[in-house]
């Protein structure tokens, strides 16, 4: 149907200007990060004179060098995986029999079930009663806090239930005839058999957790707790405002704003990594999740 | 064989299906501590919430919060802005995914299409922080690209992250480079389901591309249109405040200040939390309603329900 | 000793009677199908068999036990599903091996059971394949596999050959025949193709709408259908219907079909219906085309359809249709001259118009 040599001129032309306006599309996504890396590896005293366009100027690792040395950043860095691992995976020790339960056929209640969960897709109590519920619950600066508070979100176990959903009933009955209890049914047959749903899930799980911010920000005083996204942020604010930064700053070939980009780049590198996985599964995933009839 | 009891019906079941149950509880029991008592706890927008006295013992105040609510100046301008920042998302920020995939479904060179939808989906799976970090680099007076560049032109530097007017262009264009690409997907997934028999049918007929783009792919995804259009109607008010907590400064709250950032500074940030409480609640209603109404529409024109 | 016994069996969903009280009892090592068209409440029946369904009121026993209350896994029975059920993930090897896994069998036993079933149904060159790799006539052959190795009391099966080709099922069929001959495990199968019933049953059970309507040998019931739902359904094609008036004496009675007069069998009931409508149901290979006997009943040929030893003559008699088969040999000629039939008297069927009871039973 699509066949190059059996376009006409018109489409030629149209297969052209679109060609080349997806092509600036993707630059423009690009450009920013290519800029943020230019100004990490640029000096301080290029960067600020606003030189930096699309290559280093002066290239240095000095503002790496600032930023490899701080035990707060690695310290934050550590709490980034600690969380990112420990998240995920008191997130699928949830989800996954969570979202079989929801499955089955057999469950008495189980439209108000699914109800009980979708509902508080729809409606949420908000930033200070949950704020306030963490506080009585004694979960205020507790990792284990941020764990366990984020663990679980409607979508992903609605988005698996309808996976496990559509797995043919008789898979289970051959199953339990054999002689599998619920879980051998789960264990043995629904997880191998889901994957790539389970797959997409714990992507997505981590992306979350990695990137997560506002509530890490929010609950956690201590610095020794706090993950990289919350580190990044108080180094943007502060940095530029801190008087004994000011004063290394003079001497060093980094500012404060190569000291952000490099640890942007930092924080980035991990997510780029993950990304051919990311991007193997999430196109799957986010359709499975969408519109249900 | 006598006639059973319900109850005996229910042991039996129990005993046969206990462990679905089982696998059910830890689930119910984390969405009752984390998301339902929270529901619970929202009853301070209608008390005098003391830390000491806690939800329950606080006494009621009735509408108190709500009737300084809407007498309080910065919060009505907060509805406003969540309102106007919400209209400039769906009136640039709906569009381009759609356009976006109209467009990839037209490039034939199968590298530079996966290569393409590659970097542009890049944006969504970085994190607020660091998309802001890349926004106030990239604005900044001094070092900022976009003020190198306007220099070229002779144009003075503008401290555009201070500037009112400037806050929600950039807000709403920083929305679209980061989701534009990811939401195209969807769109993507629908043209994919289209009959090719109809574009081959065209073709015979003697259709161009962009006749086949308006006469064919944009009518039979229109139903994925209507729906992502409800589902984004439906969520007018969930503005991403994180990213303007981290973007935002009090030069340019006027525009900037939405309700759930109202909400954190009051409650987080000036200890109000029965008054930011209140604030809360109404954003909550107000979308609850939203998305109902979006879900009947979904359900009439579509016969979709959305979840 | 009964080997599957069902009492006043019955399923409601809600309101709705599925299956309703219905009786019936398997002897050990017989193969019992269950046949009927589709939502007649057969699978139903299967599956509470099985223990995958609840059952409603009545019992289901196994070897003397009642088992309503039993879980799938504790009845000692196996089931093969109608799209297999085998597990993507698993190569054949660990599909049959699964149930006995499940029931922490010793490895090494689990090897050599494995291994020998494979045997039997010549599976050993696929242990190590996948589903996806195999044909669809493997992966039946797996299905019944897992079911074969754990040496249970009762086979059921769940239409499985209704997912393979025409050619592939009988082939299925006379390696399930086979099977059967070799384990002499009971059997109950389940089908809604009256073919595979035939083949396959040593007893037929033909349900319709949640009723047991006969139960009996293949050749009872093609011989003797208790009703005309039992005559409509078994044979190919199937017993042809007339409406027809009693004439006659109750020495001899008739049936007046149109303007043609047939003798029929001097039945007891008819001597009280002289007058009286009925059906009368006559077999397409009953009526033959080649013998002049008295009494020959006109027909007018439409279409003649050949099978190549056979033939089926599309006609019509007193505006209905009529079917007729008859072999080719011999006669190919003459086959599109037809124009009538003559019939044994005591082949021709009577069925009380009303109920569709067969007359002539006595109160089978």
């Amino acid at each position: 149907m699509m066949n190059w040599n059996l376009y006409s001129r018109g489409d030629k032309f149209f297969a052209i200007v679109v060609s080349i306006l997806i092509g600036m599309f993707t630059v423009a996504t690009l450009y920013p990060f290519i800029y943020i890396a230019a100004v990490s590896f640029s000096s301080g005293f290029a960067a600020q004179a606003g030189k930096v366009v699309l290559t280093p100027i002066d290239s240095t690792i000095e503002a790496y060098k600032y930023i490899l040395v701080q035990p707060d950043f690695w310290i934050s860095y550590r709490n980034t995986f600690i969380y990112t691992i420990g998240g995920t995976v008191m997130s699928l020790l949830f989800i996954i029999p969570g979202a079989y339960a929801l499955s089955r056929p057999q469950l008495f209640g189980r439209r108000f079930f699914n109800l009980f969960i979708a509902f508080t897709m729809w409606f949420n109590a908000g930033i200070i009663p949950f704020y306030l519920n963490m506080r009585d619950l004694s979960l205020l600066d507790s990792m284990f806090g941020i764990i366990l508070a984020f663990a679980v979100n409607a979508f992903n176990i609605i988005l698996l239930r309808n996976f496990f959903e559509a797995i043919p009933q008789s898979f289970e009955e051959a199953a339990r005839m054999d002689g599998a209890n619920d879980f051998q049914v789960l264990w043995k047959v629904f997880i191998p058999l889901s994957k790539p749903a389970i797959a997409t899930i714990t992507l997505f799980c981590i992306v979350a957790r990695w990137n997560g911010f506002f509530w890490a920000m929010v609950l956690l005083q201590s610095q020794e707790k706090i993950p990289l996204q919350v580190f990044l942020r108080h180094t943007l604010s502060n940095l530029s405002d801190d008087d004994e930064f000011a004063i290394t700053q003079l001497e060093a070939a980094y500012s404060a704003e190569t000291v952000t980009a490099a640890i942007i780049v930092c924080s980035i590198i991990p997510v780029l990594l993950v990304y051919p996985w990311i991007q193997k599964y999430f196109e799957k995933g986010i359709l499975l999740g969408g519109v249900k009839e | 064989m006598e006639k059973e009891t319900r109850l005996q019906r229910i042991i039996f079941h129990l005993r046969r299906e206990w462990q679905i149950y089982a696998m059910l509880l830890p689930t119910i029991i984390w969405f009752i501590v984390f998301l339902y008592k929270p529901m619970y706890g929202l009853q301070i927008a209608f008390k005098d919430y003391s830390i000491f006295r806690g939800v329950a013992a606080s006494p009621w105040v009735g509408l108190e919060h709500f009737e300084h609510l809407f007498s309080n100046d910065q919060f009505i301008r907060a509805v406003w802005n969540t309102i106007k920042i919400s209209a400039l998302n769906l009136v640039f920020g709906f569009p381009a995914p759609i356009i976006l995939a109209l467009m990839f479904n037209e490039i034939l060179h199968a590298t530079y299409k996966k290569t393409a939808q590659t970097i542009v989906y890049l944006p969504h799976f970085i994190s607020s922080v660091i998309i802001a970090g890349i926004v106030i680099t990239a604005f900044s007076p001094s070092v900022g690209i976009v003020n190198t560049v306007l220099g070229w032109f002779g144009i003075d530097s503008i401290y555009f992250l201070t500037k009112p007017e400037w806050f929600r262009p950039i807000f709403v264009g920083t929305g679209i480079w980061q989701e534009a690409g990811f939401g195209s997907i969807v769109f993507l997934a629908a043209i994919a389901g289209v009959n090719p028999s109809l574009y081959e049918s065209a073709v015979v007929d003697g259709a161009n591309r962009w006749q086949m783009m308006w006469r064919i792919t944009i009518p039979s995804i229109l139903p994925t249109i209507l729906i992502m259009l409800i589902i984004r109607i439906g969520n007018i008010m969930e503005v991403s405040f994180e990213l303007i907590i981290l973007l935002y400064q009090p030069a340019t709250y006027e525009t900037a200040d939405v309700v759930n950032t109202f909400v954190y500074r009051q409650g987080l940030q000036s200890g109000r939390y029965d008054f930011a409480a209140a604030a809360g609640l109404f954003n909550a209603v107000v979308a609850f309603v939203l998305v109902m109404v979006a879900n009947t529409l979904s359900r009439r024109y579509s016969r979709t329900s959305l979840w | 000793m009964s080997s599957v016994k069902l009492s006043q069996l019955v399923k409601k969903y809600g309101n709705l009677e599925v299956v309703k009280a219905i009786d019936l009892e398997v002897q050990p090592h017989e193969f019992v199908v269950l046949v009927g068209p589709s939502g007649c409440g057969k699978s139903t029946t299967l599956r509470m068999i099985a223990g995958l369904e609840e059952i409603t009121g009545g019992s289901v026993s196994i070897e003397e036990r009642v088992v309503n209350r039993v879980a799938p896994k504790d009845r000692d029975v196996a089931m093969v599903f109608q799209n297999y059920a085998l597990y993507p993930h698993l190569n054949v090897a660990e599909n049959i091996a699964f149930g006995l896994r499940i029931r922490k069998t010793p490895k090494a036993e689990v090897t050599t059971m494995v291994a020998e079933v494979a045997e039997i149904l010549g599976l050993t060159d696929y242990l190590h394949r996948r589903p996806a790799e195999l044909s669809g006539g493997q992966r039946q052959r797996v299905a019944m596999g897992r079911a074969i190795v754990r040496h249970p009391k009762v086979f059921l099966f769940d239409e499985p050959l209704s997912n393979l080709d025409a050619k592939l099922r009988s082939q299925m069929r006379a390696e399930i025949k086979r099977l059967h001959k070799r384990l002499e495990v009971t059997s109950i199968y389940v089908t809604h193709d009256q073919v595979e019933a035939m083949t396959l049953a040593d007893r037929i059970v033909v349900m319709n709408d949640g009723i047991i309507e006969q139960v009996g040998t293949p050749m009872d019931l093609f011989l003797n259908p208790a009703n005309t739902f039992v005559a409509g359904f078994i044979g190919s094609p199937p017993m042809n219907q007339l409406p027809a008036r009693v004439g006659g004496t109750a020495e001899a009675p008739t049936a007046e079909i149109a303007d043609q007069l047939l003798p029929l069998p001097p039945l007891p009931e008819l001597a009280e219906r002289i007058g009286a409508q009925v059906t009368v149901g006559i077999r397409p290979e009953h009526a033959n085309v080649h013998k002049q006997g008295t009494n020959p009943i006109k027909v007018e040929l439409e279409l003649v359809e050949t099978l190549g030893s056979e033939a089926l003559l599309h006609t019509t008699l007193a505006e209905k249709p009529f079917i007729i088969k008859t072999e080719t040999e011999g006669y190919y000629d003459m086959l599109h001259d037809v124009s009538s039939f003559t019939v044994n008297t005591d082949q021709v069927k009577v069925f009380d118009a009303d109920t569709g009871r067969v007359f002539g039973q006595g109160a089978a």
